[in-house]
C-alpha cells in the first residue's frame, strides 16, 4: 500500500510556527478562510485566500511551494472539472473565484490536520464534543470515529492505486468493474478489519460502568 | 461452547480452564484456532453454554473483559489505525483517562521498553513486518492487561523477527495465549491444545501435543478437512 499521509490529510511531524499553534486557533483559522471566500465572493478574496493559505503553509509548516501544490493532486481532476465547467458555462473570472475558493479551504484544512498531531486534534474535538454529552453525546466516540474517518483517505487512496495496478497488470483497466468491484470489497473489508481491531483494543466502548449485554456471534 | 456464521458449527462443545503462564494452540487451517482466542476476548459471543475472564463473563462484562484481554492479530496493520507508532499507542492509553501530557510520556516509554522508540514518529506503512508486530504488541501491552491473547503472531515474519516475536512474548508478565503454525513456538509453552475440525483432540504438554499434531497431520488426506 503507498504512502498517501502527505497528500491526502495525516499530521507530519515538522517544525514551523504552525507546530507550535494550539488546535483550536487554526481550526478557527481554517473555518474563517472557508466562510471569508462563501460570504464575500469576489477575486480579490479568493486571491487574498490562496496567498494567504500558501504563505502560511510554505512558513508556519516550512514546506517547499512544490510540495504544496503537490498536497493539491488528489483533488486536482474535481477541481479541473469544475473550472472548465465555470469557465464555459459563465466565465473565467467566476471560475477562478470558484475553484480558487475551494483550493484554499483544502490548503487551509490540510495545514490543520499536517501540522497537529492527531491525538491533539481528538483531544479538541472531545472537548468541543463535551457541551453535548447532555444530550447523549460520547465525545471520545465522536473523536475516535473522526480519527478514523481521516486515517481511511489515505489508506483508500492507496487500495485505489493498487487495485489499478492489479487491472493493469491482468491488461484490464479499461475495465471498470475490474477496478471498482475489489475497490468496494476492500474498503468493507478495512471497515471490517478496524472495526474488530477497535472492539479488540477496547476503544470506543464508552465508560466501563456501562457495559450492556452484548449477542455477537459468529465471526 | 458453539458459535455458528451462517448455521456452521466452528468450534464443538468444549470445557477449558486456561490457567497455565504460556498456552499455545495449535491446528489445521480452518479448525477453529481463531474462532478459540477471539471467544477469550469477547470478540465472539458462543451460541451456547459461556466464557469468563477471572470471572467475568464475556457476554455480559464484554467491555471489562476486553479492557484486561489483549488482543493481537496476525496481520499487525489490521490493528494499527493511527498515522505513526506513537499515535497509536496514545490511542490505546485514552482508556485510561489521562492526560494528554501523561498520556504522550507514558507512550514514549511504553516505545523505548519495546525497542521501538527511534520508530515512533514514522508511518505504520513504512515499518518492516518484524517492526510493525512489535509496534502492535506495544500498543496493545501499554495497557497494562493481564492477558495477551496473540493470533498467530509470527505467521508474517522472516526468521529474525519470528525469533525476536517469540524472545518479546517469552519475557512478558502477563499469561500469554497464543495460536501458531510454528511448532518450535508451539514448545516454548507450558501447555498446548490441538485442534481439528472445531474439536480439541489433544490437550497436554507441548511435546507431546506437537508429536499428535504431526501424527494427525500425516494420517490426513490432503484436502480433507
Amino acid at each position: 500500500m503507498r504512502g498517501f499521509g502527505a497528500t491526502l490529510g495525516l499530521y507530519e511531524p515538522g517544525r514551523g510556527f504552525l507546530y507550535r499553534t494550539a488546535p483550536a486557533p487554526k481550526a478557527v483559522a481554517s473555518l474563517a478562510c472557508a466562510v471569508a471566500v462563501i460570504a464575500w465572493r469576489s477575486p480579490t478574496t479568493t486571491a487574498v485566500a490562496l496567498l494567504l493559505t500558501f504563505g502560511v503553509l510554505i512558513v508556519g509548516a516550512r514546506l517547499s511551494p512544490v510540495r504544496v501544490l503537490r498536497m493539491l493532486l488528489p483533488a486536482a481532476p474535481v477541481l479541473g472539472i469544475l473550472a472548465l465547467y465555470q469557465g464555459l458555462a459563465q466565465d473565467w473570472l467566476r471560475a477562478f473565484v470558484v475553484v480558487g475558493g475551494i483550493t484554499a479551504c483544502l490548503l487551509a484544512a490540510r495545514a490543520l490536520t499536517l501540522t497537529t498531531a492527531t491525538q491533539d486534534l481528538l483531544d479538541g474535538v472531545v472537548r468541543l464534543v463535551r457541551p453535548f454529552r447532555r444530550l447523549g453525546a460520547d465525545p471520545e466516540r465522536f473523536a475516535l470515529a473522526l480519527s478514523i474517518m481521516l486515517r481511511s483517505i489515505p489508506y483508500l487512496a492507496g487500495l485505489f492505486v493498487d487495485v489499478r495496478q492489479a487491472a493493469r497488470a491482468r491488461g484490464l483497466e479499461r475495465n471498470p468493474r475490474v477496478v471498482v468491484t475489489p475497490l468496494v470489497l476492500g474498503a468493507v473489508a478495512y471497515a471490517h478489519r478496524t472495526g474488530e481491531a477497535l472492539a479488540a483494543r477496547g476503544l470506543g466502548e464508552g465508560d466501563l460502568d456501562e457495559d450492556p449485554p452484548d449477542d455477537r456471534t459468529g465471526p | 461452547m458453539r458459535t455458528h456464521p451462517e448455521g456452521r458449527t466452528l468450534l464443538e462443545p468444549l470445557d477449558l480452564l486456561l490457567a497455565e503462564r504460556r498456552i499455545s494452540v495449535i491446528g489445521a487451517n480452518g479448525s477453529g484456532k481463531s474462532t478459540l482466542l477471539r471467544l477469550i476476548n469477547g470478540l465472539l459471543l458462543p451460541t451456547e453454554g459461556t466464557v469468563a475472564v477471572h470471572g467475568n463473563d464475556t457476554r455480559t462484562m464484554g467491555r471489562t473483559v476486553r479492557r484486561s484481554v489483549g488482543f493481537v492479530f496476525t496481520d499487525p496493520l489490521s490493528q494499527l489505525v493511527m498515522p505513526t507508532g506513537r499515535e497509536d499507542v496514545e490511542l490505546s492509553l485514552r482508556t485510561l483517562r489521562l492526560s494528554s501530557g501523561d498520556r504522550r510520556s507514558r507512550a514514549g516509554e511504553v516505545l523505548r521498553r519495546f525497542g521501538i522508540d527511534h520508530l515512533a514518529d514514522r508511518s505504520s506503512y513504512d515499518l518492516s513486518g518484524g517492526e510493525r508486530q512489535i509496534l502492535a504488541l506495544a500498543v496493545v501491552l501499554a495497557t497494562e492487561p493481564r492477558i495477551l491473547v496473540a493470533d498467530e503472531p509470527t505467521t508474517l515474519l522472516d526468521l529474525r523477527n519470528d525469533a525476536r516475536v517469540r524472545s518479546l512474548i517469552a519475557g512478558l508478565d502477563q499469561q500469554v495465549v497464543f495460536t501458531t503454525h510454528n511448532l518450535d513456538f508451539a514448545l516454548e509453552s507450558d501447555r498446548t491444545l490441538v485442534l481439528d475440525a472445531g474439536r480439541i483432540v489433544f490437550d497436554g504438554p507441548a511435546d507431546d501435543a506437537v508429536a499428535h499434531y504431526r501424527q494427525l497431520c500425516s494420517c490426513a488426506p490432503l484436502g480433507g478437512p
